[in-house]
């Protein structure tokens, strides 16, 4: 019995083994990141891998230096993101109950056109896209990076799923009983499509706040510019200044971690239904 | 039978029945509308506009201005494409880039999800590691490349004792470019991988392991001809997302030096915002679309396929 603990732990730590060089490997950029960023610019320039001491002044002039300013990239990412989030949930939730729970003509029609859209890479309209929105006047504001992300085919696709696997008597009942289809999926579906909407909402912010192509087309000032825009710019305006971008991608890096360690789960689920239209 | 319940829903709320008739028709699209309107605005009217713009020279404001000679039906863009050698050159560079990161980012996927397919201590730890890719943005991925491909200060020159340009060198600039792609690729290979792997009935493995198969036998014989579905839908996941690529081109190397690393989205990019020649860059995102088409429509058949059998 002792000897087959002991083997079982022999082999654990074998494959641990195995494990660090690819670990190592992956997680090299994010662990190079951080120290650069900490390391006094001498020591940069010294080609050094590790710091002798921490210094944060990176961190502090990214933050509060106004030549960057990065809490205004902070700012934006963080309300774009929300409201693209908080809009799709809704524009989603509404057009998945219709699919999944009403009945009306060109039902079929309308959702294979749904579909459909998940195989126009949004690389291939963006050209279209940025001719349209210059023409309204649009550029360089809120609504240029929110309106154009309001809805998504993943996110009915995901949701609509979810809802087929609520019994269809419970939607009858509720119309027996005089329920409003508004009032039956504000008090009946939301509630049981939690995980669901979870990992759409996950999902979502995550994408909008590492979105990188079309901010750079459509904002010019830094009132409106996101963080990964403004990381990229961090480089352009001082290209000595290697441990403040360093600083940049860190402080930007830190929220869609604390999405994924947090959020893993749900943030998985969501992949998977995104992945599937490629 | 709905005709019943909407009557009695009327009568129970006491609303008169004509009106909520009409309601209850039009309930569907209103709550399809919101998301309609999205897509009509930016995805429909620019798929349609795309293919208008393709056929059109244009103005610095992307309006379309010169009808080309009539003989050729619009389609001068194309032949100017299709024509030209720095087009052909671009194809080639996306394929190379394309194929190199298909099949690098299975190979990292296929050897993380086997290194964490059993439970030991820490096997929780490195799943999260190897699938935290998905969550890093590639903006931020490539800020953190090219530190370390920093030609003087950077991990790689200091580690390998090189002083070697990797984004400028046009010998490394398009391996630097993928080999970034691959590590933002590698967590979507894992999470989708491993979970095919998961999928392997253990049956399997155990009458193998009795007729005293060794691991290799068993990861050849077994493993892999059981999730090949799975590989393959991984490898069309990876050509897409390739297509696809921007950010590591526009931050890492400009689609330089020359165009060696030209991939076709950066081509769309440059067309439209250094030379504002907005119908050739439509042009070539509807060549875009047509690639991602061909390759969804030739993995539906492989799906169909497989489910047959």
């Amino acid at each position: 019995m002792a000897s087959f603990i002991r083997k079982k732990r022999v082999i654990g730590v074998f494959n641990l083994l195995l494990n660090l060089p690819i670990l190592l490997i992956i997680l090299t950029p994010l662990i190079y990141t951080l120290l650069i960023s900490i390391m006094p610019p001498s020591e940069i320039y010294k080609n050094k891998l590790i710091p002798s001491s921490i210094d944060l002044h990176n961190y502090v002039k990214a933050l509060t230096n106004p030549a960057y300013s990065f809490l205004a990239f902070i700012r934006n990412s963080f309300i774009v993101s929300t409201l693209v989030m908080l809009g799709q949930m809704f524009t989603c939730s509404l057009a998945a109950f219709a699919f999944a729970f009403l009945e009306f003509k060109g039902r079929k029609v309308l959702f294979i056109l749904v579909l459909a859209t998940m195989m126009v890479p949004g690389e291939a309209t963006i050209i279209a896209n940025y001719l349209t929105v210059s023409r309204w006047g649009w550029l360089d504001s809120y609504k240029v990076l929110i309106v154009p992300f309001l809805t998504s085919a993943m996110g009915i696709f995901l949701l609509r799923q979810n809802y087929l696997t609520f019994a269809k008597e419970l939607h009858e009942a509720a119309r027996i009983d005089g329920c409003s289809n508004p009032r039956f999926m504000l008090s009946i579906v939301a509630p049981l499509s939690r995980p669901a909407l979870g990992a759409l909402g996950a999902y979502v912010f995550l994408n909008t706040w590492n979105q990188y192509m079309w901010p750079l087309l459509v904002t010019n000032s830094a009132n409106f510019r996101t963080v990964q825009v403004g990381i990229s710019m961090l480089y352009d305006t001082d290209a000595e200044a290697l441990g403040l971008m360093m600083a940049g991608v860190v402080i930007v890096i830190v929220p869609s971690l604390s999405i994924f360690i947090f959020m893993q789960k749900q943030l998985i689920n969501g992949l998977m239904a995104g992945a599937v239209k490629g | 039978m709905t005709v019943i319940n909407d009557r009695r829903a009327a009568a129970n709320l006491g609303r008169p029945r004509k009106k909520m008739g009409v309601y209850e028709r039009l309930e569907p699209y209103i709550f399809l509308l919101p998301a309609f309107l999205v897509f009509g605005f930016f995805l429909f009217y620019p798929f349609v506009r795309t293919i208008y713009l393709s056929t059109f020279l244009t103005d610095k404001l992307g309006n379309a201005k010169v009808f080309w000679k009539p003989e050729v039906l619009g389609l001068q863009n194309y032949i100017d494409l299709f024509s030209s050698g720095p087009f052909w050159a671009s194809v080639g560079v996306t394929f190379r880039f394309v194929l190199i990161v298909a099949l690098g980012g299975l190979l990292v996927g296929l050897t993380t999800s086997l290194l964490t397919a059993k439970k030991y201590p820490g096997v929780t730890f490195a799943s999260a590691a190897y699938a935290m890719p998905v969550a890093i943005a590639s903006a931020a991925a490539s800020m953190a490349f090219r530190m370390i491909l920093h030609p003087t200060n950077g991990l790689l020159n200091i580690l390998f004792g090189t002083y070697i340009n990797w984004t400028g060198d046009p010998q490394w600039a398009l391996l630097s470019v993928s080999i970034v792609t691959i590590w933002l690729a590698s967590g979507i290979n894992f999470i989708f991988i491993s979970a095919g792997l998961r999928n392997v009935p253990e049956e399997l493995y155990e009458s193998a392991s009795m007729d005293g198969a060794n691991y290799w036998q068993k990861l050849f014989r077994i493993t892999l001809p059981s999730i090949s579905p799975t590989l393959f839908f991984q490898i069309i996941i990876n050509i897409i997302g390739a297509f696809q690529s921007f950010s590591q081109i526009r931050l890492l190397t400009q689609g330089g030096p020359g165009d060696a690393t030209t991939v076709i989205v950066y081509a769309i990019y440059r067309d439209a915002f250094f030379n504002f020649r907005f119908g050739t860059a439509a042009a070539r995102s509807l060549i875009l679309f047509l690639i991602v088409l061909v390759i969804t429509l030739i993995q539906f058949s492989f799906e169909k396929r497989s489910v047959n059998y």
